[in-house]
């Protein structure tokens, strides 16, 4: 039986990193139902959702024929790639540096892609358009639930995260029927870039064989640090 | 094909989205793995080494970006 601490971290993860994904996927898949139908867009939505489970079904039962070790490092190193890409983007935003993420605006630009894009198969591009969102999106989702789930058994509590994000951005969607550009999508991923680097370091020093001081507390620490490091590093660009 | 490539070419994005910073964590790991596996630091040693590595490769690479952006 796994215990609420050690499952609400995971959890935790899944649901926020996964929100940011669900928000983003969700956004072209509105372009694209409202421009071109919503048949269309419903059908790419499923196909590559399908895919999705095709690539997790056959994948899956993968992750438990690798050694404990290797899987670690080679989780720890993609989320450090992954997370410190996410946090190092956010830094820069929240400084200033590089425009802030805006959905409204991600909306309008997949609408004009749509609008001159040949009227040739119209559902075709709509749902190759929906296609793409739901598979790429999808898969950032599904390596995050893996990252933060395999290694401790937490697999299903995260996946649930991850569920539970699509559900709550499913609701609101079908309620504003806009993008979500409310959601506060550049604190999102710095919190979820701090998450997900605190989570490469330990996984990525576990899978070297260190033996992290505290255990899986060593995990807060590092996210601590992360977040002051990235906070100082957005007040030091702002001021410079 | 065209849609396999995209997405490939998407995935890769996820992971390398800023080559220097994706060179300085691999360096980061592979320096921490090797100095471990040699013997020529004690683990705890190496999990510094590797969490502080971290810490100034994301340091560096957003001083670097913020400088050159600023620059232009």
């Amino acid at each position: 039986m796994i215990s609420f601490t050690t499952a609400a971290p995971a959890v935790g993860a899944a649901f926020v990193a996964s929100l940011v994904e669900v928000v983003e996927a969700f956004t072209i898949v509105l372009a694209a139902g409202m421009l071109r139908g919503w048949r269309g867009a419903v059908a790419g939505t499923a196909a590559g959702l399908a895919a999705l489970a095709l690539i997790v079904v056959a994948l899956g039962p993968l992750l438990d024929q690798v050694p404990l070790h290797s899987l670690q490092l080679v989780i720890g190193v993609l989320l450090l790639l992954f997370g410190m890409g996410w946090l190092r983007k956010a830094v820069l935003r929240a400084a200033g540096i590089i425009a802030l993420h805006d959905e409204n605006a991600a909306s309008a630009a997949q609408t004009a892609n749509l609008s001159y894009t040949t009227t040739r198969g119209l559902d075709w591009v709509g749902g190759v358009m929906a296609f793409k969102a739901v598979l790429l999106e999808g898969l950032e989702v599904v390596f995050i639930v893996i990252a933060v789930g395999a290694g401790r058994g937490l697999l299903v509590p995260a996946s649930f995260g991850a569920l539970a994000a699509c559900v709550v951005v499913l609701a609101i969607g079908a309620m504003v029927r806009r993008p979500l550009a409310r959601v506060p999508e550049n604190t999102l991923k710095f919190a979820v870039g701090v998450i997900l680097c605190a989570f490469g370091v330990f996984w990525t020093g576990e899978g070297l064989g260190i033996a992290w001081p505290g255990a899986d507390l060593m995990i807060l620490v590092f996210g601590a640090a992360f977040l002051l490091v990235g906070v100082g590093a957005v007040v030091v660009v702002r001021q410079t | 094909m065209n849609i396999l490539r995209e997405v490939a070419g998407g995935l890769l994005r996820i992971f390398v989205g800023d080559a220097w910073q994706t060179v300085g964590i691999l360096t980061v790991v592979s320096l921490t793995g090797l100095l471990m596996a040699s013997g020529s630091v004690r683990p705890l040693f190496g999990g510094a080494l590797l969490f502080m590595g971290c810490i100034v490769v994301l340091v560096a690479s957003v001083a670097l970006y913020g400088r050159q952006h600023r620059d232009r």
